[in-house]
């Protein structure tokens, strides 16, 4: 089963990372789940794919009532980040899946109604849970082609998708970067692949600089927070990517 | 021990579904077969039709035989289109079942590895609606079934009309001969159908073995 982390806490605001499994099989990519709770309504960020599901699902459960969910964000397409819609839509056949337009038609094949998808704009939307304003942040291009992060500024926790990504070695495997030279080799490799824009990549730089963030989370690999925000911001800024082996 | 390895052996139900559709998918190409073969018979039975015009009075009874036969390719081409209809009917709900059980199988271990009580609920409304898909497949099944059987009887009936007329075509005086050859082919291909017809009846997909 996973383990559940509080990374923030106020009141009925919090955000909780869903982690590391033990007993997931190494053929698959280890992911982070987020949910961001607020009120009475909670929000499940990239909720894995459907072979976690049982994982994240017993460990959110423990946190929050899943059928109290009220809506997926879908940072982009990959199977890893929502192959199991079908699975939570169980739960609450209500619930509402924010995806960029791009993928608006083609997620659907994982699962949901025409009622479930909240098509995104490019320049991204303001959500609402339960009072709470979230802001979806384009990063397009980073990896995929429409592609989103969730900034919550209350919080200061910026959701980053793919961005921030690192493959981590086993026994390196903490929740929170500690020491982030030695933690950047595992995530270079990542981003030089999987990033396929240098141009979208300054753009984003340029964008989330001007952002107050408390803590970095991406889908794989460890929560970046405090200084280690802008200098992972600083190195990605100066990394090319784009570039493969071949 | 006997117990033990038997238990061990038994097919799970998404193995079992996984074997279902495997059969279906190989009794669908069956019968895409047999409609191939059943619009040949349709091409024959014209032309024997136009035979016997050309022989006149010498095959009568051959003429009367062969508009039957044009009649029967046509029933069993009606007869093909349905079980061809049934077919995809019974793939589309084994893949539903085989779906089904994915997701039962995720829900059910979410629900066992979750440390409150959650999502019973879910897990039984999903096996009700699994009941239901299964229900739907028993039906098609046994739809399909009969449907096999009926166009079973309705060849055996070719197989006769066949038969009389290879014997019509002995009286066919000087198109004695090319009546008796397309009678010949007419009796090998409704032959050919009934064969394949009666291998599909004892598919395992019916049987459950």
């Amino acid at each position: 089963m996973k383990k559940t982390k509080t990374i923030f806490e106020d009141g009925n605001h919090k955000w909780v990372a869903i982690v590391r499994d033990p007993d997931k099989p190494n053929y698959l990519i280890d992911t982070n789940e987020y949910l961001v709770t607020h009120g009475s309504q909670g929000m499940l960020l990239d909720p894995g794919g459907a072979e976690v599901f049982p994982a994240v699902f017993s460990a959110l459960s423990s946190e929050f009532d899943p059928s109290a969910l009220s809506a997926i964000f879908a940072s982009h397409q990959d199977p890893d980040v929502c192959s199991s819609l079908a699975l939570w839509l169980e739960f609450n056949p209500q619930m509402r899946c924010y995806v960029s337009w791009l993928w608006a038609g083609f997620i659907p094949h994982f699962g949901g109604s025409a009622e479930t998808f909240v098509a995104m704009p490019d320049e991204g939307v303001d959500i609402s849970l339960d009072g709470l304003m979230l802001k979806a942040v384009p990063a397009h291009y980073l990896h995929s082609s429409g592609n989103f992060h969730l900034y919550d500024k209350v919080a200061k926790v910026l959701f980053s998708g793919d961005v921030g990504a690192a493959l981590l070695p086993h026994g390196e495997d903490g929740l929170f970067v500690e020491n982030f030279d030695k933690h950047i080799r595992h995530a270079e490799g990542f981003h030089r692949r999987w990033m396929g824009s240098n141009e979208a990549k300054r753009r984003w730089c340029e964008r989330v600089s001007q952002m107050d963030i408390g803590m970095l989370c991406p889908q794989h690999g460890a929560i970046y927070q405090g200084a280690d925000v802008q200098r992972f911001i600083n190195w990605f800024d100066g990394l090319q990517v784009g570039i493969s082996g071949g | 021990m006997t117990m033990t390895t038997a238990l061990s052996t038994r097919p799970t139900k998404a193995q079992q579904a996984g074997v279902d559709l495997l059969r279906i998918v190989r009794i669908n190409e069956e019968i895409k077969s047999v409609v191939g073969v059943a619009f040949k018979i349709n091409i024959m039975a014209l032309n024997a039709i136009f035979l016997a015009k050309r022989a006149g009075t010498a095959a009568r009874g051959f003429g009367v035989l062969s508009n039957e036969l044009r009649v029967f390719s046509q029933d069993l081409r009606d007869g093909m289109s349905a079980l061809t209809g049934l077919i995809h009917g019974c793939v589309t709900e084994v893949s539903v079942v085989l779906q089904d059980i994915r997701h039962t199988a995720l829900l059910r271990r979410a629900v066992e590895l979750s440390p409150v009580a959650c999502g019973r609920d879910v897990l039984a409304a999903r096996e009700v609606e699994n009941d239901r898909h299964a229900e739907r497949l028993a039906r098609l099944r046994k739809q399909l079934r009969g449907a096999l059987d009926d166009a079973f009887r309705m060849v055996e009936l070719g197989g006769v009309l066949a038969k009389s007329a290879k014997i019509e075509a002995a009286y066919g005086q000087s198109f004695a001969l090319p009546l008796s050859q397309v009678s010949g082919e007419f009796d090998g291909v409704v032959e050919e159908i009934r064969s394949s017809l009666e291998a599909l009846r004892r598919s395992a997909f019916f049987t459950g073995n």
